[in-house]
């Protein structure tokens, strides 16, 4: 059945701070507006009846994605994931997340969505989560009383929702740049690819010869939130690693998910399959890393 | 500050299919009902309503495919938007019009229009897409009658046409062209 939006008041500031200003005196009857996907979506189903909407669409300069000084990746509330997918920038230097996008199939959803949109939507499920998870991103968020910076895995609240008050926007998301000789890979199982994650995985490695220096592993899709697991991390840094080994910390990451049963699968296939998947994301990632420290020297 | 009754609508200025209209705009509506119900446009489909799944109200917004059903009609204004009676000329239809004719790619034909504008998107940016190209980009537009493979072929036989690549047609006229 065809519903049309409930009325709301649509404000389009020109700057940040209107925007924020704007917001904050709208409390929780507001809400931002970037791509729209998820938002008009879900006012369509009448699931949501924001009585306003702060498009972010006139102010300029928020669609910035550009390395900067300090090598780190800066992505702009309004980059879609199209201009990521296609932004040879990213491609090179950030291919885990390069990658997480590819995994999203519709050109009408990237064209439209947004990378921080996707984070603000907050879903367990998201593909872009655990690659900005392993990737250490950071959110920066602008609020009434200044700005904060926040990792991304403090970011998530169960269930989907985020530590964002009303009145607050996020204003960029940071990536540094992978240390050299970072290996990394991204893993996602779904019915189809159009289809939304049963499980994901994303795994970084950082390799000196044949240890460990550092590993970041995060799952998509198998708890209230997107998951770090730092357990699975700790079991390899400062390790040889070896198939034993990865076989270990893939245990610890599926001991750390705490996925339910739902339509798309089982809790107990989800669990399973956290540990394949980590299991041929690390092999991945640790060859990928061996490759580049190859290179390198 | 509740104003669940107060509909601020504004005249807006809409540039469609390169014909400019002025129209008394509410926030709520979208794009798709704008073009379907105000201007008549009804070649841009309804199909999920709204679930952003299926891709039948795909239209080019400054040549980039979004889904109608899920942009608000006043984010679209002082924009150029394509909907799929802007692809024909009065010279005759588009080359992927006439190619979806040749190849059968039409059976319903409630997705064609979103199929149409998704491959135009592709082919403004790639005019030699191979068929994995051809399929990623119309990935977010759903048919549920001809199984997908007399589109991809169409729309590979309209990319030969517009760019007179003659062998292309000489190799389709003896039979078959498309690997899989």
């Amino acid at each position: 059945m065809h519903r049309t939006l409930k009325p709301f008041e649509l404000l389009e500031p020109e700057s940040l701070d209107e925007a924020v200003a704007s917001l904050a005196r709208w409390g929780g009857d507001a809400r931002v507006l970037a791509g729209g996907l998820d938002l008009v979506a879900k006012m369509t189903r009448w699931e949501m009846q924001p009585d306003c909407l702060v498009s972010l669409d006139r102010i300029p300069g928020l669609d910035v994605l550009e390395r900067q000084d300090d090598g780190a990746l800066r992505i702009g509330p309004m980059v879609t994931l199209r201009g990521i997918e296609l932004s040879p920038l990213v491609q090179a230097g950030w291919p885990l997340l390069a990658a997480a996008v590819d995994h999203i199939s519709s050109v009408q959803v990237k064209t439209m969505g947004t990378l921080v949109g996707n984070l603000c939507v907050a879903t367990p499920a998201s593909d872009l989560a655990p690659a900005l998870l392993a990737l250490g991103a950071t959110l920066h968020i602008a609020r009434p009383d200044g700005a904060a910076a926040v990792p991304v895995e403090d970011f998530f609240v169960p269930v989907c929702s985020s530590i964002l008050e009303p009145g607050q926007i996020v204003t960029e998301v940071s990536v540094p740049a992978p240390a050299a000789g970072t290996g990394w890979a991204f893993k996602k199982l779904a019915h189809t690819k159009a289809c939304i994650a049963k499980v994901n995985v994303a795994v970084t490695i950082e390799r000196e010869g044949d240890v460990c220096r550092r590993a970041r592993v995060a799952l998509g899709a198998v708890a209230s939130t997107p998951l770090r697991v730092p357990t699975a991390e700790h079991a390899l840094e400062g390790c040889e690693v070896d198939r034993d080994l990865i076989a270990r910390a893939a245990g610890l990451a599926r001991e750390a998910a705490t996925p339910i049963t739902d339509l798309r699968s089982t809790a107990d296939y989800r669990r399973d399959m956290v540990e394949v998947l980590t299991r041929r994301a690390l092999t991945e990632a640790w060859d990928k890393a061996s490759e580049r420290e190859g290179r390198a020297s | 500050m509740k104003t669940k009754d107060v509909v601020r609508a504004q005249v807006a200025t809409f540039v469609v299919n390169g014909r400019t209209y002025e129209e008394l705009v509410p926030p709520n509506m979208t794009l798709l009902e704008l073009l379907r119900d105000r201007l008549g446009l009804t070649g841009t489909k309804r199909g999920c309503s709204g679930s952003g799944n299926c891709g039948a109200c795909t239209v080019l917004l400054d040549g980039r495919p979004v889904l109608s059903c899920l942009t608000l009609a006043l984010l679209a204004r002082d924009r150029e938007v394509l909907t799929v009676e802007g692809l024909s000329t009065p010279g005759g239809l588009h080359p992927l019009q006439q190619a979806f004719l040749e190849h059968g790619a039409v059976q319903c034909g409630f997705c064609t229009p979103g199929m149409l504008l998704s491959a135009k998107a592709l082919l403004d940016s790639n005019p030699d897409p191979t068929p994995a190209e051809v399929r990623a980009a119309l990935a977010g537009n759903l048919c549920r009658c001809t199984g997908y493979v007399k589109i991809v072929e169409a729309v590979l036989a309209a990319a030969a046409v517009m760019r007179g690549d003659a062998a292309h047609e000489d190799r389709e006229q003896a039979g078959g062209c498309v690997s899989w």
